[in-house]
């Protein structure tokens, strides 16, 4: 779920409008994750870590104690009272049908080592795109899908 | 009626069994994801972006099969992702029809009428084609140019080919109301079955967060929109639920009753938010918290929030609780065309934005040249 920092738009609000009030809702803070590295020195900094690893839309990396590292996609977390009861699920790059669990206590690092892939497709940017194109005389104006492969 | 009646019939009778059962609480459609890879790109969509190997990742038709046995709800929508883009769609339709499942296949219908002829029509089977609005109001929503006008000719080759289609309509902030009511002509004459109307939310994951309707707007949309009906408009929604929109009820949210299941599991806890996963729907109803949800719990996340897959099933809920309840759905159903002079005066007055179709034209421009390359592809 959303921590403090990214919902803090909706919570500065609800604290001066009744839900039932508002007109148009506030979204929430984006936050430019990709590349960024944690540190991971006290119990505090690796749930928050984790928490917007968990909101975050792009691959990330796990180095575990071990030395071994996992790449791909944390899809789910499960927080329990201390870090040895608490798991990070990731569905790694390389295997669409494993789901890997790794308890807190076992992650040494960790990397937003892939793209964000929610960053910058805002309607002001497709609208700006829109109308460039238009003046210059373009016609079936799109965003495209992502290429997959 | 909107739906035929056989469709209500095994509804009516599975939420009384549920009753009888003592059961609090029971899910009412399963939203079943089996991929998350769209041929369309909407800035206001939260649900397609993953890395790739997360959107070619599709379940197979067991997992699809296995997932609506455990959960039991008569029906099945199947949103996405565009689920004409799973090579197996049909196998799973097809089981789910052979499994007497009602189900709304969700869809863009850019490759409709191209995949038709897989499908075979049925009384189970209805094509839930996703239109937001007028010609240029949906354009603009989905971000592609001539989006519309195919999406339309699937709706149409489809009726003609005698299957069951009904329509999905999202407004977010900035859509107009006068619009919205011709379009809704359109599609009557375009021979849908019914059409499903819900706001936009506010959506963590969608990248756009500007433009997402509250209640309070939501309220005065809906109202405009839905009182004073035209008798050729038929909806695929509780009379309740549309109550609600308009603000002429109070409902509060039933998070369980639409679940979702996709590659990652069971959602928690609801259709819109991802707070996690179960791997199975016991799970799921075991162990989320649910008082944490929904607008009344105080949850910033459930704020602004009047959508379909919290909110139908507590109008549908609400139906069967007594006999007020079934009395005021059938008058709903049957006699009330909303008649309101304070709506027709909103909309008489209503502005529509002068800049054009959808309020993020006029809006100002912050992103940077990179994100606009992001946004092109190019
Ligand atoms: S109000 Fe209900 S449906 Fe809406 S986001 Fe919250 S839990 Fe989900």
């Amino acid at each position: 779920m959303a921590t403090e920092t990214q919902e803090s738009a909706k919570l500065a609000q609800l604290a001066h409008e009744n839900p039932d009030e508002i007109e148009v809702a506030a979204g929430r803070e984006r936050e430019q994750l990709e590349g960024w590295i944690p540190a991971l020195a006290s119990d505090a900094e690796i749930r928050e870590a984790l928490e917007k690893a968990f909101d975050y839309r792009g691959d990330i990396t796990i180095t575990q104690k071990d030395g071994s590292q996992v790449v791909g996609y944390l899809f789910d977390r499960q927080r329990g009272a201390s870090l040895e009861d608490s798991f990070v699920r990731v569905i790694p790059s390389n295997d669409a049908k494993a789901k890997v669990s790794i308890a807190y206590s076992e992650i040494a690092a960790l990397a937003f080592s892939g793209r964000d892939t929610a960053a910058g497709k805002t309607f002001e940017a497709w609208v700006k795109k829109y109308w460039e194109k238009k003046a210059a005389g373009e016609q079936n104006i799109q965003i495209e899908p992502e290429k997959l492969d | 009626m909107a739906v035929p009646v056989s469709q209500a019939w095994t509804v009516a009778t599975y939420v009384l069994k549920q009753k009888m059962m003592g059961r609090k609480k029971y899910p009412l459609v399963l939203m079943l994801e089996p991929l998350f890879r769209c041929n369309l790109a909407c800035a206001g969509c939260g649900k397609i972006q993953y890395p790739a190997h997360i959107l070619k990742a599709e379940l197979s038709p067991e997992e699809c099969f296995k997932a609506v046995e455990e959960c039991g709800t008569p029906m099945v929508a199947i949103p996405g992702g565009e689920p004409l883009l799973h090579p197996q769609m049909p196998e799973i339709v097809a089981g789910l029809v052979a499994r007497k499942k009602y189900v709304y296949m969700c869809t863009n219908a850019l490759l409709l009428k191209e995949k038709l002829h897989l499908f075979k029509p049925s009384k189970y089977l209805s094509f839930s084609v996703h239109v937001d609005g007028q010609r240029e109001h949906h354009d603009f929503s989905v971000c592609r140019e001539g989006g519309y006008d195919i999406a339309m000719e699937g709706v149409r080759v489809a009726v003609e080919a005698g299957f069951r289609v009904t329509t999905n309509t999202t407004l977010f902030d900035g859509a107009d109301p006068n619009s919205v009511r011709a379009h809704f002509d359109e599609l009557m004459v375009a021979g849908v079955e019914s059409m499903m109307v819900s706001p936009g939310y506010t959506y963590d994951k969608a990248p756009d967060q500007k433009h997402f309707l509250g209640r309070a707007r939501s309220k005065k949309l809906f109202r405009s929109i839905l009182s004073n009906r035209k008798k050729t408009w038929r909806f695929n929604a509780s009379p309740i639920f549309m109550e609600f929109l308009m603000g002429k009820k109070d409902l509060t949210c039933t998070p369980w009753g639409m679940p979702t299941f996709s590659i990652f599991g069971w959602q928690k806890p609801c259709y819109l938010l991802q707070d996690g996963y179960a791997d199975s729907f016991k799970e799921l109803m075991e162990t989320v918290e649910w008082s944490n949800y929904g607008t009344e719990s105080g949850n910033p996340q459930c704020a602004n929030c009047m959508v379909h897959s919290g909110y139908e099933a507590s109008g549908v809920n609400y139906t069967f609780s007594s006999l007020k309840g079934l009395l005021q759905t059938a008058k709903g159903i049957f006699f009330s065309k909303y008649e309101d002079e304070g709506a027709m005066k909103l909309l008489n007055e209503w502005k529509p934005a002068s800049y054009g179709p959808l309020v993020q034209i006029g809006a100002p421009v912050t992103n940077s040249a990179s994100e606009l390359q992001e946004v092109s592809g190019d």
